[in-house]
């Protein structure tokens, strides 16, 4: 029987990608914090033996190509020491790594079926504190990699299906959140096994040499799917540039690609891209994959079932050492946040011009970053972080949506009475940044306006940000919409705060952070409404 | 007496009559009418009386489940949703519409928000602020509310108005006092308070669910209305008792305060039913799958109870499966836990540009219908099991329906050429595709809640789900299947079969060993009330049960576990812990305990349950006729057809075998057997070594 029916493998590409759902949702619901069990900062998925991606669940964009490339990588170092053993599961959180920043932890369980090594079960989950110099590891200065917090390189977390005791007080010890560092790594361990325990049983029902030839037809699937459409915009030669503003809020931080279209291949180089930063907003190449990806995928079919085969019609070529590439120890924790939805935003721009009139004009292009943190004054250590949505770019045929969270992130917020709850902070307001999208035939989304006032006792506050220095520019005639803004009320005066910056802030100070509005799409002498 | 239970869906309202001394039953389909849901409900009703030849005064209760919520908020034509206006706290008016900021289609980018049920300007705002242990730190001034009053009535046409301020769930004073002033001045409006209708924390869930009860009041209030006159023009003297999404019934009067508690009732009744015919034959952990024309839809059973959460998104999408975070209108209340597909009988199977075949998650609904209806040339789900030989290639509905097997067999052909397949291969392999994705939802049911699907007995209902339930349970490894009596209208036997259930909760937020003797009171107090409240909606007195419960977490968590309450601090930590290890795979010990809510349930009967039917007839199981069946790649010859009315109690078949009936088919795979027992078809696995 070497032909495999249409059916067979149809029903096989169903219960991967269900099985890797269902990893999702026994990580989500084994886990300890907040941030992984009701934000869903977490992704998992399948790959088989030779280490190719057969099936992801899709919750997090920034893990889309990041996780696949990482587990290659990942794979690499522990075959220099020695390799994988059956009942091993591996961590590791080395950036250099597993494709992303300290924060996310990945997981890797090789899976074996009758003694031979049968394909791997991997997640990848932000964990909120992994030490380093401010509380939530996302620091907005650090000279290095070091200095963002712990890094551990591929360690084993399991040895023989048990636990290892060391590797756990090893995260624990190194982060201001002990307890949930265990959890979390429970939880995704657990979203691992289920991970394997649905592989064997397709191992079990089809036969191990069925289920790999079904895999290889449905990566074919996937991949002339998205061959065909690619096909389906122009061919040719596209570039496309855009800036990140450094410390000092100068859009210095250049990101500039050719995207190459021919005959369903898609090639981006980024040549011409600056060189790595001293601040932490470099992107590991598995950041900037994810970014490809994610446009590619948002702009042609978002149906596709994501697997290897999607990675073979795009090559991305990015020179080393440059801020899209960077040399360990570069630091990088920015990098996943803002730097990653830069870069979504220039191959947009590319593909905008490959595929006119299906690209929206830009979004707020940043996730507005705030870390808070302090001590109370019964002594108990407190750390908040959260990313704030933004203005959508307008779309050919639509107002962009009013804040919310755009393009490489997805995250929930914290409800306004949760954080009341839990920290010794107020939010005063939280709201809609009113004409803040840009103007155009279709208008750009209003971006957000938050409000939070520091009470009881003195706080440190970290804020990453960008566009406050140009705000998203607008498509084809829209205007662009409206900076992003950083203020401090303090007794009764207005200070402006720089896009990145950290500070100390008294009980009675009032952080606003107002977002950038979304671009309009066409010229506003268009408008119908 | 006469028991009616009328279940409204998107295209059928289905009937079932029941005569509480006889038991005997009458069930009916009858065409929905979205436009003017009252006509089709009254028309439904005198239509089961007529055929019964029953007097109006004989009816001993009316209950019904309506999707009259649902289809307001989808924007159907004929139930226009009223003006809604909202005061909340200054700072904090676009709450309601930023949601919790997310994107429901991560990779769409045309993706928009459901859209807001009030305006941006009718959203005011008032100077005022509670503080999360309930303190005012801006106090709300009587120029303020009156400055209010006066821009809401500056504003023509308001129907109805939500009170949503932050922190109310601690402190309810500024919003009652709020709600009195706007109730004076606006006397045609609905005025609904966020603590009113929902106090716990977490302010866009509750400013939501007080936004959804407000826009639905007015229309809910008077469909009710129109109901009732209508039952009470006919003579009829009983009442009339809604569904709500938990699987409770409510007097129709209650339901008008709270009318967001009724969107989800049709999809529980289902479930209930379900839960009705397990207590009937001792069983207490069902599956409970319901499989119609564009949906299938899974539920659990659990110790006799049905599965329940809290929190659901009204007019909201689902994917797979899930809920679609985001997607639609969230409401704070309690609902039977279903997963839905989009998979029926009229599911489309299609190929994708790679040449795959694909099922869903179109559908050809009732019209144009599947090939075989005779209407358009869609290759379906019904299709294939008309190709297979699992459907009556001749008719259906007791033949009043004819069936067209020659365009079946014509639209599936051209898939099957697309791709190298004979045609009845095509036909098994959308029948395995459509298979694969109910399963998905019997597994979310059940796995991912911690749950074993082979301790399960399946219940097989709707029009399609008999016929699927050999290879469901074979796939989940369930080895026992339930097809009720009347498998087509089982959901509307459901809602007779369902209690009167009253719940209430209140936040707590204080931890274990603090919270204990006062809420004992609480619970108390809460049960005295429910006592009275279900008595004078017409509860038979020895049948009030009362439940306790608190929803707990570890105190440096986000998310809560219910478990039952106990005075004794201990005991309710060692439940919380050991509910933890069962539902997530882990306990953390010492770790202190808070308590976020307490919650009571209570239920009573409207009535005691009928006695059982006396078994029918004398007749064997004798084959009416034969056909050919597909099965796993192979013909299998001449296989038996039965007609469902003449099997006999005690008749036993085994697979491969067909069961026919009016409204349902039953399936009966080469590897099972079947008895008829209790009224029920009862489907068994042959042990492996058969």
């Amino acid at each position: 029987m070497n032909e495999i029916d249409p059916v067979t493998v149809e029903v096989i590409a169903n219960a991967l990608v269900y099985a890797s759902e269902e990893m999702g949702v026994a990580v989500g619901n084994s886990a300890y914090s907040a941030n992984i069990k009701e934000r869903l900062d977490h992704s998992c998925a399948l790959f088989d033996a030779r280490g190719r991606l057969i099936a992801q669940a899709e919750h997090i964009p920034v893990h889309l190509g990041s996780l696949p490339w990482g587990l290659v990588e990942t794979l690499r170092a522990i075959r220099a020491n020695g390799g994988v053993r059956q009942g091993d599961m591996w961590v590791a959180n080395d950036p250099y790594l597993t494709g992303t920043h300290l924060n996310d932890v990945t997981v890797i369980r090789p899976v074996f079926f009758q003694e031979r090594l049968a394909g791997y079960a991997a997640n990848k989950a932000h964990h909120a504190d992994v030490g380093g110099s401010v509380p939530g590891s996302m620091p907005s200065v650090a000279a290095d990699l070091f200095a963002e917090g712990l890094v551990v390189p591929p360690l084993r977390l399991m040895v023989d299906d048990l636990p290892v005791g060391e590797t756990f007080a090893l995260f624990a010890a190194n982060s201001r959140t002990p307890d949930a560092r265990h959890g979390d790594l429970r939880a995704q361990i657990a979203g691992n096994l289920t991970g394997e325990r649905r592989l064997l049983e397709l191992c079990d029902r089809y036969g191990a040499q069925t289920l790999a030839r079904a895999v290889d037809r449905l990566l074919d699937a996937s991949e002339m799917r998205l061959r065909h459409a690619l096909r389906e915009l122009h061919d040719g030669a596209f570039a496309a540039e855009d800036f990140l503003e450094d410390r000092n809020g100068t859009p210095s931080l250049r990101i500039a690609l050719r995207l190459t279209l021919r005959d369903g291949q898609a090639t981006i180089d980024y040549a011409g891209t600056s060189a790595q930063t001293a601040l932490p907003l470099n992107a590991v190449f598995g950041v900037t994959l994810s970014g490809v990806h994610y446009a590619l995928r948002a702009v042609t079919d978002p149906t596709i079932p994501m697997n290897d085969g999607c990675f073979r019609p795009v090559e991305v070529r990015v020179p080393e050492g440059s801020l899209l590439n960077p040399v360990r120890p570069a630091p990088v924790s920015g990098g996943n946040v803002e730097t990653s939805t830069r870069n979504a935003d220039v191959v947009l721009q590319a593909l905008a011009r490959a595929a006119p009139g299906r690209v929206p004009a830009s979004s707020g292009g940043t996730m507005s970053n705030v870390m808070l943190g302090g001590t109370r004054r019964d002594g108990r250590t407190w750390a908040f972080y959260e990313t704030i949505g933004c203005g959508m770019g307008a779309r050919p045929n639509a107002d962009g949506v009013d804040g919310i969270q755009c393009h490489m992130t997805n995250t929930a917020n914290t409800p306004i009475e949760a954080i009341e709850r839990e920290f010794p902070l107020r939010v005063v307001r939280y709201e809609f940044a009113a004409g803040t999208g840009g103007a155009g035939r279709f208008r750009g989304g209003d971006g957000l306006v938050r409000a939070i006032e520091i009470v009881e006792s003195a706080a440190h506050a970290t804020l990453l940000a960008d566009r406050h220095a140009v705000g998203p520019p607008g498509a084809c005639g829209g205007e662009s919409g409206a900076r992003g803004r950083h203020v401090l009320l303090r007794e009764g005066r207005e200070t402006v705060l720089p896009a990145k910056t950290g500070l100390d802030l008294e009980p009675g100070d009032v952080l606003v952070v107002q977002t950038p509005g979304g671009g309009g799409y066409g010229s506003p002498d268009g408008r119908t409404g | 007496m006469l028991r009616v239970g009328i279940d409204v869906g998107g295209t059928f309202t289905d009937v079932v009559a029941v005569d509480s001394e006889s038991g005997e039953t009458l069930s009916l389909k009858l065409p929905s009418t979205p436009r003017e849901p009252e006509s089709g409900v009254l028309a439904a009703f005198d239509t089961a009386l007529r055929e019964r030849r029953a007097k109006a005064s004989t009816v001993e209760f009316v209950a019904h489940s309506t999707t009259v919520g649902t289809n307001a908020l989808l924007g159907q034509i004929g139930l226009e949703l009223p003006r809604v206006a909202m005061l909340t706290t200054h700072g904090f008016r676009d709450v309601i519409e930023i949601g919790r900021q997310t994107r429901s289609r991560v990779y769409d980018l045309y993706v928009g928000r459901p859209r807001p049920l009030v305006a941006r300007g009718d959203r005011f705002t008032v100077r005022e602020r509670i503080g999360p242990n309930g303190d005012v730190l801006v106090r709300l001034d009587d120029a303020e509310i009156a400055r209010a009053c006066a821009e809401l009535r500056a504003v023509p046409g308001i129907g109805a108005v939500a009170i949503c301020l932050l922190h109310s769930y601690a402190n309810d004073e500024h919003e009652r006092r709020l709600a009195a002033s706007v109730s004076q001045a606006l006397p045609g409006a609905t005025v609904v308070a966020s603590s009113q209708v929902d106090p716990a924390y977490r302010e866009f869930e509750r400013f939501s669910t007080a936004v959804v009860n407000a826009a639905l009041a007015p229309l809910v209030a008077r469909y009710v209305e129109r109901v009732c006159a209508g039952l009470q023009a006919r003579g009829v003297r009983a009442g009339l008792y809604v569904m709500r999404s938990d699987g409770g019934l409510a007097r129709a009067e209650r339901i008008a305060q709270r009318p967001a508690s009724v969107i989800e009732s049709g999809p529980a009744s289902g479930v209930i039913a379900a839960g009705a015919l397990g207590e009937r034959v001792g069983i207490g952990r069902l599956l409970s799958f319901d499989m119609g024309g564009t949906t299938a839809k899974a539920g659990t059973i659990v110790d006799g109870v049905a599965a329940i959460a809290t929190e659901f998104e009204a007019a909201g999408r689902t994917h797979s499966g899930r809920a679609v975070k985001g997607s639609g209108y969230p409401v704070r209340y309690p609902f039977v836990d279903l997963a839905e597909v989009s998979a029926g009988g009229g599911t489309i199977a299609w190929l994708d540009a790679a040449g795959s075949l694909q099922v869903g998650p179109l559908s050809a609904g009732a019209d144009p219908g599947p090939a075989c209806y005779g209407r358009s040339s869609l290759a379906t789900v019904t299709d294939a099991n008309v190709v297979l030989g699992r459907l009556n290639p001749g008719h259906l509905l007791g033949g009043a329906f004819p069936i067209d097997a020659e365009r079946a067999r014509t639209a599936i052909a051209a898939l099957a050429d697309a791709l190298s397949l004979r045609v009845e291969d095509a036909a098994a392999g959308i029948v395995a595709l459509v298979d694969a994705q109910m399963s998905k939802a019997l597994r979310i049911v059940t796995i991912e809640r911690g749950l074993d699907p082979r301790d399960f007995t399946l219940v097989a209902f709707g029009g399609s789900g008999p016929l699927h339930a050999c290879a469901l349970a074979d796939e989940l490894g369930v080895t026992r299947v339930l097809v009720p009596r009347h498998p087509g209208v089982f959901s509307a036997q459901g809602l007779l079969d369902a209690a009167l259930t009253e719940r209430v909760a209140r936040p707590v937020m204080r931890r274990v060993p603090d919270a204990g003797a006062a809420l004992a009171d609480t619970f108390q107090r809460w049960e005295s009330r429910s006592r009275e409240s279900l008595l004078g909606q017409g509860a038979v007195a020895d049948t009030l049960a009362f439940c306790r419960e608190v929803d707990a977490r570890y105190a440096s968590q986000s998310f809560e576990l219910s478990v039952g309450y106990d005075q004794r601090p201990e005991v309710l930590s060692a439940r919380f812990h050991q509910a933890h290890r069962r539902r997530y795979g882990y306990d953390v010990a010492g770790e202190p305990i808070e308590i976020v809510n307490a919650r009571l349930t209570a239920t009573g009967r409207l009535a005691r349950v009928c006695a059982g039917r006396a078994p029918r007839g004398e007749r064997s199981a004798e084959a009416i006729s034969s056909r050919d069946v597909w099965h796993a790649g192979r013909r299998l010859r001449e296989v038996a057809v039965y007609q469902r009315d003449a099997l006999a109690e005690g008749a036993a078949l085994s697979g491969p075998a067909v069961v026919e009936q009016y409204d349902s088919c039953t399936y009966l795979a080469p590897n099972w057997t079947l008895r008829v027992h209790d009224d029920l078809l009862v489907l068994q696995r042959a042990p492996e070594d058969a």
